[in-house]
């Protein structure tokens, strides 16, 4: 309780806004609709779980007169219940379409949110061809007038399907095996992809599979879990691809040159982590060079990785975010661990993050480089 | 009868007016009475014409409760009561019973005064309304009649607010009024025991909200006060003399303690003697942090917070002031406002909802300038900021009340049926119980099937037993009796028993029926032929030939008769009483047949 007063107490100078929520129960996603509103989904096995639709107070949408809205709650817009567990959830842009996946990993849900009701309902499915297991696919949208589905749980089961005619319109057709731990759309041609080996590529689909790829691993990668983000185009100059292993190593790559590196980083992180699986990596879209990293602890680190000469030893991070360490009311056993954190698409400094106590906060942070 | 019926008051769907009517066994209701804030005409008070249209509504209501001191819930009392017309009891807590007065007066006086209102409720008929109230304490029945009565349960919320269970009989209905699921530094939690209702009334506001936490708005609070001060500006809050004041003031304290701040805080002395005054009548309204420092020491000796003196708004440097009244409509916040607001370093800061027509409204709503007594015009460049403490439930609330007090059924009100059809859900799945959201002035009527106690006559329940089959406790059993009622007591009787408790002889009802026999001989001859008849067929009878010349199966009786008019034809009177019914049907079918064929050589 005294340590909670005193984080609060320097919470004053640390952040310039904070706001801290209890979901109905935890989540491990948190997709945006627009620049007010995300999704959150819960992920226990056994329970039924809530998909909700939340708009963001607005305190934090407006500009102007901040001052004269009271109100720093989120609101419900809709909801929705799924038997299964959710482990990421996309929104199908310009569209009333969610599409999940989970486990059981046979099947992806698509979901509508009514127009007329605070429903999100379950419409159909879409199915995977992996088997059940401990897999589940990752998922990205390509966005076009005729929405496509990115999916894959391995490299050899990696197809994008129709959204609404639910045909197949690519597959890589390899009969790799490798895990993959995240997709990501870049343009309507380009994707890029990373297994949890490390292994990353770009892959064109007007051509047969045939990616720009990273050799195999380095030999420091000691077999930890990898995941990856790249950096949307036209943001800044410097390397746009960062990839995480589960033991700190931070990787940032060119896409011209997969194979080498251009920067190595070590994070100063509690290591091994508990879930690999939760490892996150995200690029700041309103800073240069600037990144966050979640997943170890329940803690999230604000990196600045911007080249200065000097040594390439360990990197301390710009910023350590421990909100959800003293916010924490029960003061239960287990502390609790960040499950995945986004950039606010506006506010450069203003990001959110979710942990395994249902928490999740949004906080502006101060860099603590501007001069007073 | 066996039906609840709640209907919200008023029109539209607008927060702001609460007012509901109960009818429960035989029962009406009224939960709150509150103004619509947003609204200067008649639009402002609850639609009073759907119990009555003329006349008063003493002889429609059993009685009235009041929630808490909030104008939302109490705004329309006196209007109610004095203008249109309401003798009859008005329940409400020791504390709203002392608050509630002080807010419509203040109220009263910004609406006849500020805005000019005319047929607005006068301070005579607020003293007359308050006398028709009953103070009732936590967790006491309080018997209202014969057959209804109300306990009030603690809501948090503010100082003195309660939920309230109604109960006629078996039936119960539980309103929550304002509530709050997380303590805060001077409140505790709303609480219910597990009372099973029937129907719980929640008002469902927020109930799409996921609340910020407590210590973030805090957090911002302290920021806010903080910068000013840094900057050498000053703070003023314009607070009401009882409520979050208190609880602003324990949080600087600790705040200018740890951080080691100089800057004074003030506190005007009228709120001082007022708080401490009502905090001392109600300390077990408080929460347990309070209750010991109260114990200790006075509530407001802080060390870091002293009495303010008019003179020192005028004094150089940075300070903080707690001022009265709460929406800066006169008075002392008033005045230091006016000293302040032209310097952008100085900051204000508004706790809570304005009224219409206060400078605290105006500023709230953005305006810059001001136009003061005198045509003065006043120019506004401090900062404005408006913070929100009050304490509400969100969706998370209320499933905990709900799991808490386990009812039959949920009744959201205030709320849009359209924007809460995952609640619905939610709370229909999760609890298994029916959820339904009314809009104002739409009737919803819960069929229930309440359980009347009969006393059984222990003649009854040993003839019972006599008939020898065991009681199954999981089996319902059928008994026969007689139900008397009997003022307010109903009891089974034997019908023997009930006879001669009202003194009535029991009636015989005989039934007697006629069979046709083709049969010539003497009527004696035919009256053997039956009796040989039956006694052969009917083995496990008692059948009987009387010296008379009649027959008897059991006590049913048979005798021949010769016909009127043909001499041919025999007439058997079988007669029976009704209890012999089935055995009296079943011969005379049988003799409806005919006799089997005398055997030859008759005489």
């Amino acid at each position: 309780m005294e340590s909670a007063e005193d984080w609060l107490v320097e919470s004053l100078r640390l952040y310039q806004d904070f706001h801290a929520f209890d979901l109905p129960g935890a989540t491990r996603v948190l997709e945006w609709i627009g620049d007010t509103g995300v999704f959150v989904a819960g992920y226990e096995k056994l329970k039924r779980n809530e998909i909700l639709h939340l708009t963001l107070p607005p305190r934090l949408s407006v500009k102007e007169n901040q001052g004269l809205l009271p109100e720093r709650d989120f609101k419900v817009c809709h909801g929705g219940f799924s038997d299964r567990a959710i482990f990421d959830l996309k929104h199908v842009p310009d569209t009333r379409l969610l599409v999940t996946s989970g486990l059981p990993g046979c099947h992806l849900q698509v979901w509508q949110i009514a127009e007329d009701s605070d429903v999100i309902a379950a419409v159909s499915t879409i199915a995977v061809p992996e088997k059940e297991g401990s897999l589940w696919p990752r998922i990205a949208i390509c966005p076009s007038e005729a929405p496509g589905v990115l999916h894959g749980a391995q490299l050899s089961g990696l197809k994008v399907v129709d959204l609404e005619s639910q045909k197949v319109t690519y597959t890589s057709g390899v009969g790799d095996s490798e895990e993959l731990s995240s997709l990501q759309v870049l343009d309507a041609d380009t994707f890029a992809f990373c297994c949890t080996s490390g292994r990353l590529g770009l892959v064109d689909t007007r051509q047969k599979w045939a990616p720009a790829e990273n050799a195999s691993p380095s030999p420091r990668s000691s077999g930890g879990r990898w995941c990856a983000d790249v950096r949307a185009k036209g943001q800044g100059p410097g390397p746009s691809i960062a990839s995480l292993c589960s033991d700190g190593q931070l990787c940032l790559l060119d896409p011209r040159d997969l194979c080498h590196p251009v920067r190595s980083v070590q994070c100063p992180v509690s290591t091994p982590s508990p879930d690999p699986e939760l490892l996150r990596v995200t690029w700041a879209p309103g800073l240069d060079n600037c990144l966050a990293v979640s997943g170890f602890d329940g803690t999230v680190h604000i990196y600045d990785v911007t080249s200065r000469d000097g040594t390439e030893g360990p990197e301390e991070p710009l910023f350590t975010h421990r909100g959800h360490l003293f916010l924490e009311d029960q003061g239960t056993g287990a502390a609790p661990l960040v499950t995945t954190h986004t950039w606010h698409p506006c506010k450069p400094r203003t990001l959110l993050s979710a942990a395994s106590d249902a928490s999740v906060q949004v906080w502006e942070w101060v860099d603590p480089r501007a001069s007073r | 009868m066996p039906e609840i019926r709640v209907t919200p008051l008023g029109a539209g769907q607008d927060v702001g007016r609460s007012c509901i009517l109960v009818s429960i066994g035989g029962k009406n209701v009224m939960l709150d009475c509150g103004m619509h804030m947003g609204f200067n005409d008649d639009r402002r008070f609850p639609d009073f014409s759907y119990i009555t249209r003329n006349g008063r509504l003493t002889d429609f209501l059993d009685c009235v409760i009041i929630s808490h001191f909030h104008l939302d819930h109490c705004g329309a009392l006196p209007y109610f009561s004095e203008m249109v017309g309401y003798d009859g009891p008005i329940y409400m807590t020791h504390p709203t019973q002392a608050i509630c007065p002080i807010l419509l007066e203040d109220y009263r006086k910004i609406a006849v005064d500020k805005k000019g209102e005319a047929n607005f409720f006068t301070s005579q008929m607020i003293k007359d309304c308050m006398k028709k109230v009953v103070a009732v304490r936590l967790h006491q029945t309080v018997q209202v009649d014969e057959e209804l009565q109300i306990k009030a349960y603690y809501a948090g919320h503010v100082l003195g607010a309660a939920m309230f269970q109604i109960k006629v009989g078996s039936e119960s209905v539980v309103y929550t009024g304002d509530y709050n699921m997380t303590p805060d530094r001077h409140l505790g939690a709303a609480w219910i025991d597990k009372c099973r209702p029937n129907l719980l009334i929640t008002e469902s506001t927020y109930a799409t909200t996921i609340r910020d936490s407590k210590r973030c708005r805090e957090r911002d609070f302290l920021k806010k006060v903080h910068e000013t001060v840094e900057r050498g500006g000053k703070v003023l809050i314009p607070v009401f003399a009882l409520g979050r004041a208190q609880e602003l003031c324990i949080l600087l304290e600790t705040f200018w303690e740890r951080m080691n701040l100089k800057a004074p805080i003030y506190f005007s002395t009228g709120l001082t003697e007022k708080a401490n005054h009502y905090y001392k009548l109600f300390i077990t309204w408080t929460n347990q942090k309070i209750r010991k420092t109260f114990v200790q020491r006075n509530m407001f000796e802080f060390k870091h917070i002293k009495a303010f003196d008019r003179a020192f708004a005028d004094n150089p440097g940075p300070m903080v002031v707690f001022a009265t009244p709460g929406m800066l409509h006169a008075g002392q916040s008033l005045q230091i406002f006016r000293k302040w607001a032209g310097n952008e370093k100085n900051m204000v800061i508004m706790p809570g909802y304005c009224v219409q027509g206060t400078v605290g409204h105006k500023i709230l709503s953005g305006q810059r300038k001001l136009e003061m007594e005198g045509r003065q015009v006043l120019e506004i460049r401090m900062q404005v900021e408006y913070m929100s403490f009050s304490a509400h439930a969100d969706a998370k609330g209320i499933m905990q009340l709900v799991g808490q007090a386990e009812p039959e059924s949920v009744l959201l009100v205030h709320g849009e049926a359209k924007k809460m059809e995952f609640l619905k859900q939610k709370i229909e799945q999760e609890f298994r119980v029916n959820c339904y959201m009314p809009a104002n002035g739409e009737t919803v009527t819960l069929p229930t099937s309440p359980s009347i106690p009969v006393g059984i006559s222990l003649g009854l329940l040993k003839r019972e037993m006599a008939q020898g089959l065991l009681p199954d406790a999981k089996k319902p059993r059928l008994l026969h009796g007689t139900l008397i009622m009997k003022d307010s007591s109903f009891r089974l009787v034997s019908s023997e028993q009930a006879l001669k408790e009202l003194g009535l002889a029991e009636h015989q009802l005989r039934f007697t029926c006629r069979v046709h026999l083709h049969d010539s001989r003497k009527e004696q001859e035919t009256a053997m032929r039956v009796y040989s008849h039956l006694k052969s067929l009917l083995k496990d009878h008692c059948v009987q030939h009387l010296p008379d010349g009649s027959v008897t199966v059991e006590s049913i009786l048979i005798q021949a008769a010769a016909h009127s008019e043909d001499p041919s034809t025999r007439v058997l009177l079988v007669s029976w009483t009704y209890q012999d019914e089935e055995l009296g049907s079943y011969l005379t079918s049988l003799l409806k047949k005919g006799l089997p064929p005398a055997p030859s050589g008759g005489s």
